[in-house]
């Protein structure tokens, strides 16, 4: 449906019209070139100090993607003279920005990440302290964050690089930050070189690897029973359910029978004595089941005693 | 304060950068299901009433848009069938739509355009992926795949001309850089869909996030281990959400609970306003760049409401 009705003006924009927009981005109806009024917040400062974002790179969006090798392979469109006219991107090799990632080597006391992660223990995720500096364990999962970035980050200001200290270990329970204390990293956050976690001991470790090992256990004996819950709920459903099914046969074949004037009077017999007696008893008759018996002689009444009962019955 | 009735039901909004009085609207036939899609250009009008300066058919539902920051007069339209639009209202019928970039193989969700650069569009798309368009180049020239499920938002930062967050049902929200290969940071923000994400407009590391759950939650994205604050009041999945231009701490939310609703996520109290004027599903909210408290609401009742923070959307001035 879309497609149909949309060709013929899909063709009239793309046909000639875009090779004229393609040499002259601005060729639109409006006036080339219009700024929009200033936003709000450009005039004021931002307020929070150091921020993780990279200083953004001048030029047009589609130069700046290109350049930066991102963009999609097959649909580098090669525009000679945008790049052309900003050679600068290419040929300058930028100097390395303490927020890159590679600090590792540009802080070279710290050893680099990828190293410590290696000898560490493949067991428990990607690196997180280790962009702390180098000295930590590399206890973070990549659940939360980007470790990259965090250690990036942590590079520049030294104050946020230890965030990942609360981390998650590789069975997935929180455990509390260790080493600086606390879920907010150092003590000191303007102090970019404060002492670095120390790698946990063995018995921290070994004691990790056992709570793993004991929610696991957990998980999957909740696991059974829900499902044994869940199996017998079924099953006592499905009872109930055909014997109610054929309750309602039953019921719907005495009236399908009775609307077509065949009485099963077998049944009704079997339920009529009790509506009868009820009636009766309307009546005023004589009920026995009702008032109970009331013949002279040997009966219930005087069971309890030889004085209340003829009272009574009396 | 004036209200615009809608042939579809609405699902966007947005204010005009060049024009005070100036409002888009994108539309959807039968609740976006099944159908056609019409975008509006509407004027608001000194006498206090809203008139269509013009409006674009599409063959299917038109789910968000967003004003070119370079253009006055361009808009671009995210479409039900996978294919962005631009059109410019200063050209004539016959050369319009100027573009139609058809790569999403579903439906695009969610546009925004770089209000840095100014240059470049983004599109995020039911296909898990987002895209950069610019104008001068005929097809993409990034995709970003790494959200596992569709994702329902995209928006640039008001301060950095190259970064940019993303709103996901894998309930994941990311936040990318256009040079770097991946995403930068990824926040797993909530326990259900993240259905819109917004920057602050002043403090360029906090970020915004409304969700399924109900709640709207701010985040630092240098420590985005726990929220900033959670503000809960909707009674439904917030379908957008939108920071100040204007205020530092100020959000604007609308809701499947048909309520838009104004927050202060600094203040204890942080439900400032619940406007309830809407009788469906409240789904396309904004706040004016260039007049200070004006609002804009559009829903699933075919109607667009402007009006002044404070007032009621509904009296009729």
């Amino acid at each position: 449906m879309a497609s149909n009705s949309q060709q013929p003006g899909m063709k009239g924009s793309l046909g000639a019209p875009v090779e004229v927009l393609l040499c002259d981005p601005e060729v639109t109806g409006s006036s080339p070139g219009n700024n929009p009024p200033p936003k709000p917040w450009e005039q004021a400062a931002t307020s929070s100090g150091p921020t993780p974002f990279r200083p953004s790179t001048p030029g047009s969006t589609s130069v700046v993607v290109e350049t930066s090798g991102t963009a999609k392979p097959g649909e580098l469109y090669s525009n000679t003279g945008s790049t052309a006219a900003n050679p600068s991107i290419v040929t300058r090799p930028l100097p390395s920005r303490p927020w890159d990632q590679n600090y590792g080597s540009s802080y070279g006391g710290y050893g680099s990440n990828m190293s410590y992660n290696t000898g560490y223990g493949s067991g428990y995720g990607s690196s997180m302290y280790g962009s702390s500096g180098g000295l930590g364990g590399s206890y973070g999962s990549g659940l939360y964050g980007n470790s990259m970035y965090r250690g990036g980050y942590g590079g520049l200001s030294g104050g946020y690089g230890t965030y990942g200290g609360m981390s998650n270990s590789g069975f997935g329970g929180t455990m509390g930050g260790y080493g600086n204390g606390g879920p907010y990293g150092n003590p000191d956050p303007n102090n970019p070189y404060g002492q670095p976690p120390s790698p946990p001991g063995f018995w921290v470790s070994f004691l990790r690897v056992m709570h793993g090992v004991v929610n696991f256990f957990g998980r999957v004996s909740m696991l059974i029973d829900q499902n044994t819950q869940a199996f017998h709920f079924f099953m006592t459903a499905l009872l109930q359910l055909f014997d109610r099914s054929g309750m309602l046969y039953g019921e719907l074949a005495r009236f399908v029978l009775r609307l077509l004037g065949i009485r099963t009077k077998s049944k009704q017999k079997q339920h009529q004595p009790g509506l009868d007696q009820l009636e009766s008893a309307d009546k005023g008759r004589q009920q026995p089941f009702l008032d109970g018996p009331k013949a002279p002689g040997p009966s219930w009444d005087s069971v309890w005693g030889g004085d209340d009962a003829p009272k009574g019955a009396r | 304060m004036p209200v615009f009735k809608t042939p579809f039901n609405g699902y966007a909004v947005r204010f005009s950068p060049f024009y005070e009085n100036r409002l888009l609207v994108a539309t959807a036939q039968n609740f976006g299901i099944l159908g056609n899609g019409r975008l509006h250009i509407i004027d608001l009008n000194p006498a206090g009433g809203i008139s269509e300066l013009c409006s674009f058919d599409t063959a299917d539902g038109i789910y968000d848009c967003a004003w070119s920051e370079s253009h006055d007069s361009v808009a671009v339209a995210a479409v039900a069938d996978g294919s962005l639009k631009l059109w410019d209202a200063a050209l004539p019928p016959s050369s319009n739509p100027i573009r139609s970039f058809h790569e999403h193989a579903r439906e695009v969700h969610a546009v925004d355009w770089n209000p840095v650069r100014r240059d470049s569009f983004l599109s995020a798309s039911w296909d898990d992926s987002l895209k950069l368009w610019t104008l001068d180049r005929p097809a993409s020239i990034r995709t970003f795949r790494e959200h596992s499920y569709c994702v329902y938002s995209a928006a640039w930062s008001p301060r950095h001309a190259d970064v940019f967050a993303s709103a996901s049902g894998d309930c994941t929200a990311r936040v990318w850089d256009v040079r770097d290969p991946g995403s930068s940071l990824v926040i797993p923000a909530h326990d259900h869909e993240i259905l819109s994400c917004d920057w602050n407009k002043y403090d360029d590391c906090f970020l915004a996030t409304a969700s399924v759950d109900k709640t709207v939650r701010v985040w630092d994205v240098r420590a985005s281990r726990a929220p900033v604050a959670t503000l809960a009041g909707h009674g439904y999945a917030v379908r957008r959400i939108r920071f100040s231009p204007h205020r530092e701490s100020l959000l604007l939310s609308c809701s499947y609970d048909m309520t838009v609703c104004v927050w202060d996520y600094r203040t204890e109290d942080a439900l400032l306003a619940r406007y309830d004027h809407h009788t469906e599903f409240a789904v396309g909210v904004d706040m004016s760049v260039l007049v200070e408290g004006l609002l804009a609401s559009t829903g699933w009742d075919e109607l667009v409401y402007v009006w002044q923070h404070g007032t009621d959307p509904r009296a009729i001035s």
